[in-house]
């Protein structure tokens, strides 16, 4: 398959980015790691006339810690940079290690947090970690410039709130409170380069390491149109004592959450069961996590 | 044990380097002054007959530099049997897949190519199609070929032994059936290939093929060229397994535009055409019945199969008589009854791939096995002990062991994966399983009728006499023959492998019949080894009648010469050949007289030194018909043991650990026989577990490429514990037989019946999802 015929722009800052974005309307795609854009332009399903490479862009690419309380983190950050960072290891833990599930080494090394949120996809792995850590998108055009929450983001299968002028610039992620603990399940057939059956992100807090549950943030992906949350059964969580049982029930009622399909890749039977199977081991791995929660260093 | 210089090393590849740098070319590294672009219009319906095809607007485009149909192209029919030539190099009446090939474009590059090939306009009318190959067999369904009428390509039907009065004396019939799927063999290299004709109408062809030789007979009869007048040359290629071993509409088709043109004309397929084109493993459907003693005794098999074969023949006519012939072995039956049936459908066409026909019956057979041990009480290893075949049994369908190291095998893998204080107490879902199998070392008889040699092999020496030049139209294809040759000519010769230097895959230089059904180790190793032999003994001679002293008293070893053992007097051979190298820069101060001298003593007495090899296999087999099909002159085989762990809560199957030995006779190369070991078990257990081509309700591949059909990655692979049994084979060079298909045999059943052995639950379809399995172990629940 061969790339059609582009105009190729380098623009070596934001303002210069964002102007010609706007100047080029419709006709211009951002390229990031490229892992989605080139495949789509080879498929000829997208066909910019212009291409827009963040690459030089400087501070897209950065992870940036402010004072404990939060991190704002470059659209154009690998998914191999967040896999191995270790303050999101152990802070933001649910998307250092979706990000370390997503592709295989040389695409993570490539694909960006950015582009993989705009791409959208029903099944990617980012979406559901950032949305248990309500992560807010920084989102600019030539003109204006406003934040959202990640979790008002996404309108369909590779559709989002984000217009054409606009650019991803960061996400910013507030810092979960003490004894919280998260993590991140995948699952596909193979070990690695694998697109999700189905997924779940995890986040929880606990009042003390043997107390209660104070918060809890349940994401899933490839069950729907969108990533969503499974708002019911987090409300079944908070306030209660954890249990097997108790996370056992959330992935139940998680599944009424969702609305699978039945593809080539897995029955809708068989990913809803997997919802709440999954579901419960996921909870039962932030438990652990929460429960050896350590003051930062 | 002969005691060996070069033979049974871990001697590094002599491509190594050039692969490892990147420097090795493939044919699409290829580029030629002038050279144009090809593409190939596919069909994009299943099947319907061709009402029109306009090529005008096509012809116009800028750059467009010829447009080819069935017109031009004519209607010769080809394919691999000539018993089923049953395609034409474009469909000209209808189309009969997804992909069928329509037409073809020649442009100044690969864009124009690709537009002008959009640009033809073909009228088609739509017939019902269909899919599903018992569908076909059923009265009324769409017919693919007149010729061939109920969509049966090839039936065969046989019996060995009395099978009814056999079963009648049976204690127990166990039956099973087993279904696997349409398998891509996702190869990394997609096929490519430069035609070039010359001025004088000769073609050259330098293509990514596994067959040069059947690849210049079939472009030579589609075209009309005189045969002489092809020559295929093979540059490196990476990866094969089958569907690279007959002729493609891409090598034909470009060899046809660069007639036209007089250009060279390169053309590459696109991974989704790779999954287009196919001719990998066929869908089996297997159905079998064993008659069994109480004491564990093997008696009769009935044997039935059912292949989906797609839209044209390919290899499918032996790939239905393997699937029965593949069981005659390697446990001792009483008698054996087979039907096969393979049934067109509109898909692409399956051919041969890794364990041709044999790997979907092997697996229902060896579940069988389980079973009936389960049945019995008795430990599945112990089963198959108590009717293992040995060295020297001949199969009831007539095939010779003439060496067979299964028992060593199993003992091995017993040993090797501990094995009895495993079997029966793993925890729940944890599991082991064990198989085993045969296979080929290269077909008895060529795909055309012949008494044509099936290896011949020449071997020159260069004039200095240092270097030994071994020419053969064998084809590396990854698998590391040119390897095995140079070792071969080395210890042959007597000298040190890096004195040997390989030029293969070009028919020009000898005949061979190329890498398919595990041949060229045996058949190219006996040609090279006849050929280094004649070489020697020139030498031999001359050195004698210098020394004066009888042949057999001279011997060659790592480079140098010994007479009687020892350095022997050769002052006045060295004087001579010093006084006739003045100025060379390599004058010899060896305490032996060096091989090198000898050979260029020996070149100027004789001139260029060449010694040719043949091999062709004695007759072979039985007088039934389609007795040739699983005939060869020697069967590797191979035990498997496997442990996984399943995820009960998911059905997800991890392999843990495979333990294999594998009796290749003699290992030419070791290393060299663990990557096989180590790629067929990988095969297997991508086959076992995810890999299937899939497709939506008008034929169309959901799947075509490697995101979405699924190989095993670095990740699902466990390491592998390789066990080398040499049984020293008879009718092999050195003793040496196959490795490269026998080892996939026992992997699909060695899995199987691992995870019944965690679970309690028997899969018997492909692949094993962890969805398929999630399902059964619910429905054994539910029970
Ligand atoms: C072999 C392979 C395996 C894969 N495996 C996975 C997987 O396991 N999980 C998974 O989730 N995904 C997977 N993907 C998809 C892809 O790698 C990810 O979605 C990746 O994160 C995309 O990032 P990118 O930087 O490559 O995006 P690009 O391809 O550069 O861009 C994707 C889209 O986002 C837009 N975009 C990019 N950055 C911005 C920005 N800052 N502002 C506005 N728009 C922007 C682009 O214009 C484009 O439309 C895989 C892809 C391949 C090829």
């Amino acid at each position: 398959m061969l790339l059609p015929k582009f105009e190729y722009h380098e623009p070596s800052t934001l303002q210069e980015a964002l102007k010609l974005l706007s100047d080029l309307g419709g006709n211009a795609k951002l390229l990031a790691g490229g892992t989605d854009l080139l495949v789509r332009m080879k498929r000829k399903i997208d066909k910019p006339s212009h291409v827009i490479s963040l690459a030089r862009i400087p501070g897209l690419d950065e992870i940036v810690p402010r004072n404990g309380h939060s991190v704002t983190i470059g659209s154009a950050v690998s998914a191999a940079k967040l896999a191995g960072h270790e303050l999101l290891s152990d802070r933001f833990t649910p998307l250092a290690m979706a990000a370390g599930r997503l592709g295989a080494p040389m695409i993570r090394n490539r694909a960006t947090i950015g582009g993989n949120l705009v791409n959208a996809r029903p099944a990617a792995d980012l979406p559901p970690a950032c949305m248990v850590l309500d992560a807010t998108l920084k989102l600019k055009s030539a003109s204006r410039e406003r934040e959202v929450l990640v979790n008002e983001f996404f309108r369909g299968p590779g559709e989002t709130i984000i217009e054409q002028d606009e650019l991803l610039v960061s996400i910013d992620i507030n810092t979960p409170a003490p004894w919280s603990g998260g993590s991140y399940i995948k699952l596909g057939a193979r070990k690695t380069l694998e697109i999700s059956m189905v997924n779940v992100a995890v986040m929880l807090t606990l009042q003390s390491p043997d107390g209660s549950i104070t918060d809890a943030k349940i994401a899933l992906g490839a069950v729907a149109p969108t990533p969503v949350r499974a708002l019911l059964a987090e409300k079944q969580l908070i306030g209660a004592t954890p249990s097997e049982a108790l996370f056992e029930k959330a992935g139940q009622v998680g599944v009424g959450t969702c609305s699978p399909i039945t593809d080539h890749r897995g029955t809708m039977e068989y990913r809803c069961m997997m919802i709440e199977v999954l579901t419960k081991r996921c909870l039962m791995q932030a438990f652990e996590r929460a429960k050896s929660w350590r003051p930062g260093r | 044990m002969t005691e060996f210089r070069v033979l049974n090393s871990r001697a590094p590849r002599v491509d190594a380097a050039g692969k490892a740098t990147g420097r090795a070319k493939y044919a699409d590294d290829l580029t030629m002054p002038g050279m144009l672009y090809g593409a190939i219009l596919q069909s994009p319906i299943a099947h319907g007959k061709i009402l029109n095809i306009d090529t005008s607007k096509a012809k116009k485009l800028r750059g467009v530099k010829a447009v080819v149909t069935a017109k031009e192209a004519g209607l010769v029919k080809y394919g691999v049997s000539p018993a089923r030539y049953d395609e034409t190099l474009f469909a000209h009446d209808k189309v009969r897949y997804v992909g069928d090939e329509i037409a073809a474009v020649a442009a100044v590059d690969l864009e124009t190519a690709q537009e002008a090939v959009q640009l033809i306009k073909v009228d088609f009318e739509e017939l019902p199609a269909v899919f599903d190959m018992f569908e076909a067999m059923k009265e009324g369904a769409p017919q693919l070929h007149d010729e061939y009428p109920n969509n049966i390509t090839a039936e065969v039907h046989q019996e060995f032994g009395d099978t009814e009065a056999a079963f009648a004396e049976c204690d127990f019939v166990m039956d099973h059936t087993f279904l696997n799927k349409r398998q891509d063999a996702a190869f990394i290299e997609p096929h490519a290939c430069i035609a070039v004709f010359d001025l004088d109408g000769k073609l050259t062809l330098h293509t990514a093929t596994q067959v040069p030789h059947y690849v210049m007979r079939t472009v030579a009869m589609v075209l009309g060229i005189p045969v002489g007048n092809v020559r295929v040359v093979k540059p490196y290629v990476g990866g094969g397994f089958g569907p690279k071993a007959e002729a493609t509409p891409l090598e034909m088709g470009a060899a046809l535009l660069s007639r036209q043109t007089l250009k060279p004309v390169k053309m590459v397929y696109s991974r989704e055409q790779v999954f287009l084109h196919s001719r990998a493993r066929h869908q089996f459907y297997a159905e079998m019945s064993l008659g069994m003693k109480n004491d564990g005794t093997m008696v009769a098999l009935k044997n039935k199969a059912v292949l989906d074969g797609g839209a044209y023949t390919s290899f499918g006519i032996a790939t239905v008589y393997y699937s029965g012939s593949l069981l005659g072995g390697p446990y001792k039956l009483k008698a054996m009854k087979y039907d096969g049936y393979r049934i067109y459908t509109n898909k692409p066409a399956c051919g041969a791939q890794r364990g041709h026909g044999g790997v979907a019956h092997r697996a229902a057979f060896e579940q069988l096995l389980d079973k009936t041990a389960v049945k019995l009480g008795m430990d599945p290893i112990e089963l198959r002990l108590k009717n293992i075949m040995t060295t020297g049994d001949v199969t009831i369908n007539e095939l010779d062991m003439s060496s067979l190291g299964m028992k060593e095998c199993i003992e091995a893998v017993r040993n090797g994966s501990d094995w009895n204080n495993k079997k029966g107490k793993l925890p729940k879902g944890k599991g082991i399983g064990m198989a085993c199998g045969f296979f080929v070392s290269g077909a008895g008889y060529p795909i055309y009728r012949s008494d044509t040699y099936h290896s011949t092999v020449v071997i020159k020496m260069s004039e200095d006499g240092g270097i030994v030049n071994v020419l053969t139209g064998s084809a590396e294809i990854g698998q590391g023959s040119d390897t095995v040759v140079a070792m071969i000519a080395a210890e042959t010769l007597g000298v040190p492998l890096e004195c040997v230097r390989v030029t293969s895959g070009d028919t020009d230089l000898s005949m061979d019949l190329g890498a398919y059904s595990s041949r060229q180790t045996l058949m190219t190793g006996h040609a090279t080894k006849e050929a280094a032999e004649q070489v020697k003994k020139q030498i031999v001679d001359v050195l004698a009648h210098e020394m004066n002293c009888h042949p057999s008293s001279i011997e060659f070893r790592n480079g140098k010469v010994l007479f009687d053992g020892g350095p022997g007097d050769f002052r006045h051979i060295r004087t001579n050949y010093v006084k006739e190298h003045r100025g060379w820069t390599d004058p010899p101060t060896d305490d032996y007289l060096t091989f090198k001298e000898a050979a260029r003593i020996a070149y100027l007495k004789l001139g260029t030194l060449v010694g040719t090899g043949k091999y062709k296999p004695p007759r072979l087999g039985g007088a039934y018909k389609g007795a040739a099909v699983g005939t060869s002159p020697a069967y590797g085989c191979s035990a498997q043991v496997v442990e996984v762990t399943v995820d009960m809560e998911t059905g997800q199957v991890t392999v843990d650990d495979m333990t294999d030995a594998h009796d290749c006779g003699l290992a030419i190369n070791r290393t060299s026989v663990e990557g096989q070991m180590q790629g067929s078990l990988s095969m297997g257990l991508g086959e076992t577990l995810f890999e299937e081509v899939k497709f939506d309700s008008r034929g169309r591949i959901l799947n075509p490429n490697l995101g979405e059909y699924r190989i095993p990655t670095a990740l699902d692979m466990p390491n592998v514990n390789c066990i080398i049994v040499e049984s020293n084979e008879p009718n092999g060079p050195y003793g040496a037989k196959e490795v490269g298909e026998g080892a996939i045999m026992p992997t699909i059943p060695a899995i199987l019946n691992a995870i019944y052995d965690a679970t309690g639950v028997r899969i018997n379809e492909l692949p094993v999802t962890s969805e398929r399995l999630f399902m059964a172990l619910k429905k054994k629940e539910g029970v």
